[in-house]
């Protein structure tokens, strides 16, 4: 843990300097405003990413159940519920200065806060059981089932209805649209952003353990 | 003699016998869903809950449009909205009932004993889908009536029903399992069920909308009948794990 995070911090600074001062602003956005890519994108994809993570470690639970994998799909649903708000938030600055609005019930934004509703939900599943291993295995079986139903908020419903949303850099001509110095901040922005959210989860994953140990010697 | 000869023998000489329990998944399933209905049939206090939540909502929306307190051409998107709105609510008010009551009751207990938690969901589920069925046959032309809503495709709109209403009982039938045995029950369903049940209910909405006008709305409803094959395998898979104790 400790090497990821000394080279996490110099990454992520080359990260948010190239940003702000390698790539042009690209066409068709006003200002500056198209830079909200390199940190928007990036926490969208973590978000969906820690959601994933947290299905992997509901099925090893389901299957092996040990407590270890609980407390990481738990911890990954808390980093996902973070990543998802700023994801939300720069979207936001994103929709005011090109749309005149914070907030324009525009289906993808609304994908988002649905997720965010989804993480909330499984946080609040988990607060109202007080029995560890039923609140892991039904952690799980929630978490599991809306892994499946999660494709129709994110790839279908923005389909359905219209949107005001740029086009996605997974886009139906599989084209990336970005040239040379945007394209290398921005997958360098999808790197650094996994990797914090790897290192986040090491630490939740650690204080889980370290508070069941406490638990089980009865400290707490 | 074969142990089904000797079940057969017995069943002929014992008509109390004739009440044993059927064989086969459906018909287990279907023994599930037999129960719950006698069970709602003889107190009915849920089921008029139910009915009764629906003919508030739909009375005071009533109440506060009227027949022609809206603009024409936003008719089709509020009425399709506030229909499925009223839907759902009715939906949550009744359906997580399914397996509460078992808790309450002490039954829970027996019923894991007597049948895997695929069937047990299965026949919650199927139990579910007929209350929403009926609530929906008498919500949704008292809903027309009252506020003088023209559906242009009415087969369209019976078929969305009886598809979304499917994908509805699914979901909230596997979720009632879950929360069964958690505090703040009904706040926690509502809380878990709308994230869920929110694809379901967009594309319904807008299927609605189209069949309103007379047309078939064939993308929303495809969308609906992945989403309600998706919702059962991943029950189908994931029952044990929400129902077991």
């Amino acid at each position: 843990m400790k090497p990821l995070k000394i080279l996490l911090l110099p990454y992520m600074a080359a990260v948010i300097v190239g940003a702000f001062l390698w790539p042009a602003p690209a066409q068709g956005f006003i200002g500056e405003s198209s830079r909200i890519v390199f940190f928007h994108v990036p926490c969208a994809w973590t978000s969906a990413l820690a959601f994933l993570v947290a299905a992997a470690y509901s099925v090893a639970y389901l299957a092996r159940r040990k407590p270890v994998h609980d407390d990481i799909a738990a911890g990954a649903v808390r980093l996902g519920l973070l990543f998802a708000v700023l994801a939300l938030v720069t979207g936001a600055l994103f929709a005011k200065i090109m749309w005149g609005a914070y907030w324009n019930w525009d289906p993808r934004e609304s994908s988002f806060l649905l997720l965010i509703f989804l993480y909330a939900a499984y946080l609040f599943l988990r607060a109202a059981v007080e029995d560890p291993e039923r609140r892991a295995r039904m952690s799980a079986a929630y978490a599991l089932f809306a892994a499946v139903l999660m494709p129709f908020l994110f790839f279908v419903a923005p389909r359905v209805t219209s949107s005001l949303h740029p086009q996605t850099v997974i886009n139906p001509q599989g084209k990336i649209l970005m040239d040379g110095p945007t394209k290398a901040v921005f997958f360098g922005a999808l790197i650094a952003f996994s990797w914090l959210f790897v290192w986040m989860l090491g630490l939740e994953a650690r204080a889980a353990r370290l508070s069941r140990r406490d638990r089980a010697e009865g400290s707490i | 003699m074969t142990r089904s000869g000797d079940a057969r023998a017995f069943q002929e000489a014992s008509p109390a016998a004739s009440r044993l329990p059927p064989s086969g998944p459906i018909g287990r399933a279907w023994a599930i869903c037999a129960k719950d209905a006698a069970q709602e049939l003889r107190r009915r206090i849920a089921i008029a809950s139910i009915f009764f939540f629906a003919a508030t909502a739909v009375t005071l929306v009533s109440f506060g449009i009227g027949p022609f307190g809206l603009p024409a051409e936003a008719r089709d998107r509020v009425c399709s909205a506030l229909l499925w709105i009223i839907l759902f609510f009715c939906a949550a008010t009744g359906l997580p009932r399914a397996f509460v009551r078992e808790e309450e009751t002490g039954t829970a207990y027996a019923l894991r004993k007597v049948a895997p938690a695929s069937l047990t969901l299965a026949g919650k589920t199927l139990f579910n889908y007929l209350l929403f069925l009926a609530i929906a046959a008498v919500t949704v032309p008292a809903f027309s009536i009252l506020l003088e809503w023209r559906v242009g495709s009415p087969g369209a709109l019976a078929a969305l029903l009886v598809l979304a209403g499917y994908g509805l009982s699914v979901v909230s039938t596997f979720l009632a399992a879950l929360v069964a045995r958690a505090s703040q029950k009904n706040v926690l369903f509502v809380v878990i069920s709308f994230p869920l049940l929110l694809p379901l209910l967009l594309s319904a909405i807008v299927a609605t909308v189209e069949a309103a006008g007379g047309s078939m709305p064939s993308t929303p409803l495809r969308v609906i009948v992945a989403y309600d094959g998706a919702a059962t395998c991943a029950g189908y898979l994931l029952a044990s794990a929400a129902w077991e104790d």
